[in-house]
């Protein structure tokens, strides 16, 4: 994003434009309050503003680059409010970006119409899997917090993730043949 | 690793993908996973279904005035970037460099004078050298970790891993609604903000990340508005000096 390096008001304004609604939507999603998603976007598109010049093109979208941001700060502000210490950081999420798949990706998730077919993929899922996914994501539980939640064995919380995942990637992959 | 070993690895690919994994577990994963082709190749099929989840979320209109604030913000940023631009080119006019201490005795950042600390610094300065210490932590790093106490009962804690930081403080009081956290490192005479602001949990524990801490001179910490500030606004109330 060479205009951040730049620091262009007006392109930041628009790039806010293009990206600011999904990231306040996941924000929300995980805080459950628009006063602190809104602090939680602020947060992180000020972040974004100021730092963005570290953004490398070739682990994979300004989107999920972004959304993966607003996810950070979302959990954090919910892991402090709760009094859980902060446990995913920026490094993973920079393993995870710098998957080679990712140009593909992106292909998939546009292909797939992203919001209504990954929806559909979701709640496609056996509710068990949808459960911990949903825990862990937006919840930013970890695997061992989920299975005390729900009274299962620890290897039960993997299988399902995993699984749970693994079908959401089938549907992806459909969507695109 | 045995068969078995790994494929108890490879089913925690997927908690790994999901930020799930216990905070214990994720150094040995990432370790693992460095030098497994098998699980590399698991996380390659999967993060595609990660990346995809923030787009099931039910959509919702962020409230116009979030956008004013955060243009007000950003282009304050652009104003104060412009007015450091031209507070350095004075101070090169005046080519008077100030070394680190004379630095801190007298520091004027847009109108901000942080004299009342130049004491404490250098008391701060000598626990420092008291309590840092290095180690490997036997994978060919070396973390160095400066530990320092501060006024009102806070402990700071800088943890230089290869030139990463990580800034821990404990004993901080809780933030008004509207302030966060944000820290500030000096190189010199340059202040530059940290990227990553921060807020205290429950137990007055708060934590962040400093990108890169070379040639650093020292890590301070304010409050600020929320959204953080490109030049501090109130007085550092925790310094911690770093051996450069």
């Amino acid at each position: 994003m060479p205009w951040i390096a730049k620091k262009d008001p007006e392109a930041f304004e628009v790039f806010y434009d293009r990206h600011g609604g999904a990231g306040y939507s996941l924000a929300y999603r995980i805080l459950g309050d628009r006063s602190a998603a809104e602090d939680c976007i602020q947060e992180a598109f000020i972040s974004i503003w100021r730092s963005g010049a570290r953004f490398d093109r070739t682990r994979g979208s300004v989107r999920s680059w972004t959304l993966s941001i607003v996810r950070n700060r979302a959990i954090d502000a919910l892991r402090s409010k709760s009094g859980r210490a902060p446990k995913l950081t920026f490094d993973d999420d920079a393993i995870l970006e710098s998957r080679p798949a990712d140009e593909q990706t992106e292909k998939e998730v546009l292909a797939a119409e992203t919001a209504v077919e990954i929806r559909g993929a979701l709640s496609q899922l056996p509710s068990e899997q949808s459960k911990v996914i949903q825990l862990a994501y937006f919840g930013g539980f970890s695997q061992s917090e989920i299975a005390g939640m729900l009274n299962v064995p620890l290897g039960t919380v993997k299988g399902r993730m995993r699984l749970g995942l693994e079908k959401i990637r089938g549907e992806l992959a459909e969507g695109m043949a | 690793m045995s068969a078995d070993q790994h494929d108890r690895r490879l089913e925690e690919v997927a908690a790994f993908a999901l930020g799930a994994l216990d905070a214990a577990q994720i150094e040995d994963f990432r370790e693992h996973l460095a030098g497994c082709k098998r699980c590399q190749d698991e996380l390659n099929w999967l993060a595609p279904a990660v990346r995809a989840l923030p787009e099931a979320v039910e959509q919702q209109s962020p409230p116009p005035e979030l956008k004013v604030r955060l243009m007000e913000e950003v282009r304050a940023d652009v104003a104060a970037a412009a007015e450091q631009t031209r507070a350095a080119e004075r101070r090169e006019r005046a080519s008077s460099r100030k070394g680190f201490r004379e630095w801190l005795g007298g520091l004027d950042i847009g109108g901000l004078t942080w004299k009342p600390l130049a004491g404490m610094a250098a008391v701060i300065l000598i626990v420092a050298a008291g309590v840092g210490y290095l180690v490997g932590n036997g994978d060919g790093t070396n973390v160095h970790t400066t530990e320092v106490p501060q006024p009102n009962g806070i402990v700071a804690e800088v943890i230089n891993e290869d030139g990463k930081g990580e800034l821990r403080l404990t004993g901080v009081e809780q933030l008004p609604k509207g302030k966060v956290l944000e820290a500030w490192v000096a190189r010199g005479e340059a202040v530059e903000p940290v990227e990553m602001l921060f807020t205290p949990d429950e137990e007055g524990n708060a934590t962040t990340q400093i990108e890169d801490l070379e040639g650093v001179d020292a890590v301070m910490v304010t409050r600020e508005p929320t959204g953080g500030t490109k030049v501090p606004t109130t007085e550092p109330f925790v310094e911690v000096p770093l051996e450069s």
